[in-house]
């Protein structure tokens, strides 16, 4: 006879001690990505800066540039991350990242028009983050009422919708002036070089990943099935039309915030259910972790490794994901 | 006694110094860039950062090249560039190392640089001067302005006086020229050629030669090459990022209708001297004049 009570404790150990793991990775990482750059400062240095106290020289690369930078990071890391875990629960499809439905698509649109235009700044984080929501309705209108077996639908006119997006992509990179082009590249791969206001990423990831945590268990039902999720009683309509907008919530924000960076939100939520298993409750909040240092490791590198020269973090994050994701996946644990 | 002088020398000393932040504001140096800003500084800059290769050749030329601190990639020219730090490239700066290197002025690409990046400087405080020009009297203007910052006024002055009369003396010898309908070709795949607003269309035109992409919408016009069949150019031009790309030339003799090809007018000079704005576009101009030159001396009337 199993006593429940127990059972639940040692659920709960199992959830807070990989957490607990990479809340301390997590701070490690954004330690380590503070005290890496062009300028090297010495970590008593940097916690001086921080304080508002050591030369001005040194004030200014840490509170102006890094550490607004790697705060970006983290933060587009985890809402990418966590956005791919919610995708993949939504639409029961491995191959599911956050911007499978199109919704980076119509925000690079947004983004390249408005590089266009000579916006720049928060006009064009503003763009971008108009261009995510317009996909995100259109598809959602498109795709009609989310009901049962109505995700490949959902699956198909993301996909289709994303396709169109690509093209006017390819379009105006054609047309753009050759000047244009680069800065327009970048934004295409990810880069945080722009990235001087990590609140609004910090505000949404946040919250959100201490929300959803509650929701585990019917989103554990959901990843089943439908069918079964709602013979267990959970409102499946209901529960999907919320994952699917909070996904491009976080999705919109991390594209605001960084441009499209790949890779993070397919690679990590699995990488985490290789190693800790399927359980939402824990998934969830780690791939929100594990994102983040994810991105903050990997611009670290793409600001240091070939330096002066800077690299797009997307590139970095997928030289970095891929042989650690295909490694977990030899080990053989699915 | 001696730690009295001391004293006495650090107060005279203390005196003299307040009063030269009065004279020097007095002597505030300002000039115009090239996005009609005004840009003004106390003493001139002694540590100056260049953002674009060609920005780098222009505050050479102003004579304040031994003030610079900082260069972007393919920073070539003069060769003494190419021993100043880099701050990566101009799509993409390292800022950090930009600010540490404490510049007081940056010379920026308007529409080289991110604008992003340069606002972060001038965030920061840093005093920016854009670099944009599209004429040959800009590249004069350029150098004198530089030099004005940088408190060399006197090599400025006469090296932009030298380029002035250069481009005047080019300008005089071929303003009665025979025309010769030209193609200047900037790249291969895709083909691309410049309109009549680009500064490369206008040394064709110096030349006594006819962009015949002139009247193109674009600056950068991508092109194929039946329309270049089309507009049957006397003369093709290449220019390219190598110094040799003689087989961008030789694809041209599969085309013997073309009468480029049929009179062998395909001509290479070399890139750095014709697409950077700056004083070396007299050397370009020089060896494309002479181009042109031949291709009339090849017309058979």
């Amino acid at each position: 006879m199993l006593d429940v009570r127990s059972k639940a404790r040692v659920t709960r150990r199992a959830i807070f001690l990989p957490i607990a793991l990479l809340v301390l990775l997590a701070v490690l990482s954004m330690v380590l990505s503070v005290t890496q750059g062009s300028v090297a400062l010495s970590p008593s240095a940097v916690w001086q800066a921080l304080q508002g106290q050591g030369s001005i020289l040194n004030q200014t690369v840490v509170m102006e540039l890094r550490l607004p930078r790697v705060l970006s990071a983290f933060a587009t890391g985890g809402l990418l991350a966590l956005a791919g875990a919610l995708m993949q629960i939504l639409l029961r499809n491995p191959l599911a990242d956050p911007y499978v439905l199109g919704i980076s698509g119509g925000a690079s649109v947004a983004a390249l028009a408005a590089i266009l235009l000579g916006l720049t700044g928060l006009l064009m984080s503003g763009m971008a983050f108009i261009g995510a929501a317009l996909s995100t309705l259109l598809v959602f209108g498109l795709a009609g009422q989310l009901s049962h077996n109505s995700t490949l639908r959902l699956l198909l006119t993301g996909v289709v919708i994303a396709a169109g997006w690509g093209a006017l992509i390819t379009l105006i990179l054609a047309l753009a002036p050759p000047d244009k082009l680069p800065g327009m590249l970048y934004w295409l791969m990810g880069d945080l070089a722009y990235a001087h206001t990590p609140w609004l990423a910090w505000l949404v990831l946040v919250p959100v990943t201490v929300l959803l945590v509650p929701l585990g268990r019917s989103l554990n039902l959901l990843a089943r099935g439908p069918m079964q999720a709602a013979a267990l009683g959970v409102n499946v309509k209901g529960l999907e039309r919320l994952v699917f907008i909070v996904a491009s919530l976080l999705t919109a924000v991390a594209v605001t915030t960084a441009g499209s960076v790949g890779f993070v939100g397919l690679v990590v939520p699995h990488m985490l259910r290789l190693v800790l298993g399927n359980d939402q409750r824990l998934i969830l909040p780690a791939s929100a972790l594990a994102g983040g240092c994810l991105v903050t490791l990997a611009d670290t590198l793409a600001r240091t490794v070939i330096a002066p020269e800077q690299l797009p973090v997307g590139v970095i994050t997928a030289l970095l994901g891929v042989p650690t994701f295909l490694y977990l996946l030899q080990r053989g644990r699915v | 006694m001696m730690i009295k002088i001391t004293a006495f020398a650090r107060i005279l000393i203390g005196l003299l110094l307040s009063w030269v932040p009065l004279g020097a504001h007095a002597e505030q140096r300002c000039v115009i860039d090239d996005k009609a800003r005004e840009v003004c500084l106390d003493k001139p800059a002694q540590r100056i950062a260049a953002l674009s290769p060609g920005a780098t050749e222009l505050i050479f030329a102003a004579g304040a090249g031994a003030q610079v601190v900082a260069v972007v990639s393919y920073s070539d020219y003069p060769p003494a560039a190419q021993q100043i730090t880099s701050v990566g490239s101009h799509t993409r700066l390292d800022l950090e190392r930009l600010i540490a290197l404490q510049p007081d002025l940056v010379l920026a690409w308007g529409t080289g640089n991110p604008s992003e990046q340069i606002d972060t400087l001038k965030r920061l405080g840093l005093p920016v001067y854009y670099v944009e020009p599209h004429e040959f009297g800009d590249i004069a203007d350029n150098i004198v302005n530089m030099a004005v910052l940088a408190g060399t006024e006197p090599e400025g002055r006469a090296e932009a006086q030298r380029f002035r009369r250069g481009i005047a003396a080019l300008q005089q010898r071929y303003q009665g020229a025979a025309p010769v309908p030209t193609f200047y070709q900037v790249w291969d795949s895709p083909l691309m050629s410049t309109n009549g607003e680009h500064y490369i269309s206008k040394v064709v035109s110096l030349c006594g030669g006819e962009n015949v992409f002139a009247d193109a919408d674009r600056l950068i016009p991508r092109l194929s090459q039946e329309v270049v069949l089309l507009r049957n150019p006397e003369v093709i031009v290449a220019g390219g990022m190598g110094e040799r790309n003689a087989h961008w030339l030789e694809a041209w003799r599969a085309f013997p209708e073309l009468l480029a090809t049929q009179r062998d007018n395909l001509f290479f000079v070399p890139p750095s001297l014709i697409q950077r704005p700056t004083p070396r576009l007299l050397d370009g101009a020089a060896i494309l004049c002479e181009k042109l030159d031949q291709a009339r001396a090849r017309r058979p009337f």
